[in-house]
């Protein structure tokens, strides 16, 4: 087996963040599932609102995932890290509801971690600046939850690199041709850059195979150049093996292909920026604002009060403990504890 | 995959002590494990609403209460026991702990602090560390087994327990500790595969030192500390020039070039190569341009002959002009390696990065199979378990590119950047 191969399944995308498709659709009913459990007690028992069903947060999801690639457009950050931010967004989504935390604020806080992560060290405030009313405390205030719902895995592969790779291999072996192989260049990465982000494509394919998955799009000789049907060099020992492992290849790309021909790059101006689209979306996010755990939207506030509770935790047992060991020097200073955790409260029953 | 492409060790026991716990990284699928795990309150830290049964969580279960994100953070949480603290600094706290299910099974937690001076977020050292170990699984590279937060917000790394201190530990300790030849030879294999390593998985980890080869129990050296690590960048693309500890850093980045590659790594190594035959650092420069002329004196002054376009470097001075130091030179002071260990020595420190040596040329070099043989791992010189257990309290608290403790690096203000834009 190919080293390459074991190396790729060493990586936190395989580990952690590759399913079957069965399995991904079981983590989206479970997390849908909890999400309804947990905010249905917030409501009278003859008042339920009606949830969105894990089908309709797929589509939210998808839906900001173009949000989200507008305003890394308009931010004008580089490719790889409006990728890596996508990614992100889906999958926080898998083991969060979108009812729980508000997907337009993930958003931007996937869009900060995501240049973070990429070593791109762009400025919270200037970030801000970029959207309209909006804090650098709102972007942040995601953050660590972000990171807790990505399971700490940073590193994302993408297929540009191996779309480099493929296309310098495909320069060497068709000199005369530059012209068709720098048409599906381009072609292949204005694929790259949209349909595997709006499709489950990272969740399910390598790199390798969704680009070659793109380039079978657009140039289906050229892939059957980079993967040719008989052995280069062989003496017919292995073919019948290669045979094979050709068929279950190509056949995982066809898979793939045809999940990224169902979110074509066209579609993005042809379906997902027409107004019609924006008004189909509205029911939905009407149907949210009714349903979502109204604890847990205002991210800021929760952020907030999840550090109340932790620093509180840690300091409630002292005065006692103090007191009983130091006797009245620290006894002094109890006033001033307790006016603090009286601002606490502030916080505390509202929520 | 393959350990390295070359290089003989000569290893001994294939029963590592801690390979049950390299398994228990997450894998696949994460549904997997929710089914186990036994009862917490909640940690999501939301107020739990008037109208919610109030369940006492006695169950073995998880509690309704948590998303599945958290669950799964609980998961991981639940499966180790936080012990004694082994040190404490302004970037981490660094406890001992276990596996719940095996107590024998030993474990360092390091949990990295909120850093309140720096106010965008999760701070980049941590961010680095996390996402470069998530990814590296090598027997000389400190494996990380999980990670998860506690209720406080804070990450917490668990990291494997190396108790036998680091290889700075092992070079002072000139009074009780002695080591030749086929030790340097088994420690600087080790130290060469990690970095090869790093740089065939692309990338660079910019703060190589004795202090960041943490040694295990059964002597392997494992290179830690990844908070200043780095993805190779694309063409094009500039990094930041102000990475890796001074002594160690190589002229390029001293002149201030902002597009390097592994080499910067290699000069680091040789470096170190050189403080393990001579038993202190090679070029201790105050300052940086100390550290120049320290490498101008020792090795040469880098010039358009022995390496062109180095005049051009944004930052290039130089304090005046030296030989570059021939052969015999080396040999005098590094001669205890032998002929070939000279060599290699040589090539690591070469002026110019594009004709210094690479990890993976290093490993295919002659010196691993000249005489002596390096050591086996059992039978080289350690320090015991005591010293050393305080000793990675002490290295894995400490912020990445500083030299010594926190406490000196509280008063020389953080120089190193991010690269901030």
């Amino acid at each position: 087996m190919a080293t390459e191969d074991e190396r790729y399944r060493q990586s936190s995308q395989f580990r952690l963040w590759s399913f079957s498709p069965t399995s991904l659709r079981e983590l989206r009913v479970k997390t849908n599932d909890l999400a309804k459990q947990q905010i249905s007690p917030r409501f009278a028992p003859d008042a339920q609102p009606e949830f969105l069903t894990p089908a309709e947060e797929t589509m939210l999801v998808q839906f900001f995932t173009t949000e989200l690639i507008r305003a890394a457009q308009f931010c004008e950050l580089p490719t790889e890290i409006r990728s890596t931010a996508a990614v992100f967004f889906r999958r926080f989504y898998i083991t969060n509801s979108v009812m729980t935390y508000p997907p337009t604020e993930l958003l931007k806080t996937s869009l900060f971690f995501g240049c973070k992560a990429e070593g791109y060290y762009i400025r919270l405030a200037k970030l801000a600046e970029m959207f309209p009313n909006t804090t650098s405390e709102q972007i942040l205030a995601g953050e660590f939850l972000l990171c807790q719902g990505i399971r700490f895995a940073f590193d994302v592969r993408h297929p540009f690199r191996a779309l480099e790779g493929a296309v310098l291999e495909l320069r060497k072996r068709l000199p005369e041709e530059e012209g068709r192989v720098a048409k599906a260049h381009a072609l292949a990465r204005d694929i790259l850059k949209f349909s595997p982000l709006l499709t489950d494509a990272y969740f399910h394919y390598t790199p390798s195979q969704i680009m070659m998955a793109a380039l079978l799009m657009v140039d289906k000789e050229l892939v059957d150049m980079l993967i040719p049907v008989s052995p280069p060099g062989d003496d017919g020992q292995h073919e019948a093996s290669h045979a094979e492992m050709r068929e279950k290849i190509m056949k995982t790309i066809e898979s793939c292909r045809s999940m990224l021909e169902k979110e074509p790059p066209q579609r993005m101006k042809d379906h997902w920026e027409t107004p019609d689209l924006v008004k189909s979306m509205k029911p939905l996010r009407k149907k949210l604002q009714k349903c979502r755990d109204t604890d847990r939207a205002d991210l800021v506030a929760l952020q907030r009060a999840r550090r109340e509770q932790a620093t509180t935790k840690v300091k409630k047992p002292t005065p006692q403990s103090d007191g009983a060991v130091f006797g009245d020097a620290v006894e002094a200073r109890d006033p001033k504890r307790r006016k603090l955790e009286a601002a606490n409260d502030l916080f505390g029953p509202t929520l | 995959m393959a350990l390295s492409p070359v290089v003989t060790t000569t290893s001994s026991a294939s029963n590592q002590p801690l390979e049950n716990l390299q398994t228990l990284r997450p894998v696949s699928s994460p549904l997997k494990n929710l089914a186990s795990g036994s009862g917490q309150t909640s940690s999501n830290g939301t107020p739990k609403p008037a109208l919610a049964p109030a369940a006492a969580p006695t169950s073995q279960t998880l509690p309704p209460t948590l998303d599945l994100a958290e669950q799964m953070n609980e998961e991981e949480k639940r499966k180790y026991v936080k012990g004694k603290k082994l040190g404490e600094g302004t970037y981490a706290v660094v406890f001992l702990g276990h596996l719940r299910s095996n107590p024998a099974a030993r474990v360092a937690i390091k949990k990295i602090k909120v850093q309140k001076e720096y106010t965008e977020g999760m701070a980049p050292d941590a961010v680095r560390e996390l996402k470069h170990l998530q990814e590296l699984q090598h027997p000389n590279i400190i494996s990380l087994l999980s990670v998860f937060s506690s209720k406080d917000q804070n990450l917490n790394l668990v990291l494997e327990y190396l108790p036998l201190g680091d290889l700075e530990l092992l070079i002072r300790d000139t009074d009780n500790v002695r080591y030749g030849a086929a030790d340097i030879k088994a420690w600087m294999g080790m130290l060469t595969r990690a970095v090869w390593f790093c740089h065939e998985n692309f990338v660079l980890h910019r703060d190589i030192k004795p202090n960041n080869l943490l040694i295990a129990a059964d002597g392997e050296v494992k290179l830690a500390d990844f908070g200043l690590a780095r993805s190779f960048a694309d063409p094009h693309r500039h990094m930041t020039s102000n990475v890796i500890t001074r002594w160690y850093r190589p002229p390029e980045l001293l002149f201030g070039a902002r597009y390097y590659s592994g080499a910067v790594d290699v000069w680091s190594v040789g470096t170190v190569f050189a403080e393990l035959i001579l038993r202190a650092p090679y070029m201790p420069g105050n300052n940086e341009l100390d550290q120049i002329k320290m490498i101008c004196e020792s090795i040469g002054t880098p010039t358009e002959d022995n390496w062109p376009g180095v005049t051009r470097l944004p930052e290039y001075t130089v304090p005046g002009q030296h030989p570059t130091r021939g052969r015999d030179w080396y040999e005098m002071r590094f001669g205890i390696v032998g002929t070939d260990g000279v060599d290699l020595l040589i090539k690591t420190l070469a002026l110019n990065p594009q004709k210094r040596i690479t990890a993976r040329e290093m490993l295919k070099h002659r010196w691993w199979h000249s005489e002596p043989k390096p050591t086996r791992k059992d039978d080289l010189p350690r320090k015991d378990v005591g010293a050393g257990e305080d000793k990675m309290g002490m290295d894995l608290k400490r912020r990445p590119g500083m030299v010594a403790d926190d406490d000196r690096g509280a008063k020389v203000a953080r120089k190193l950047d991010f690269g901030q834009r």
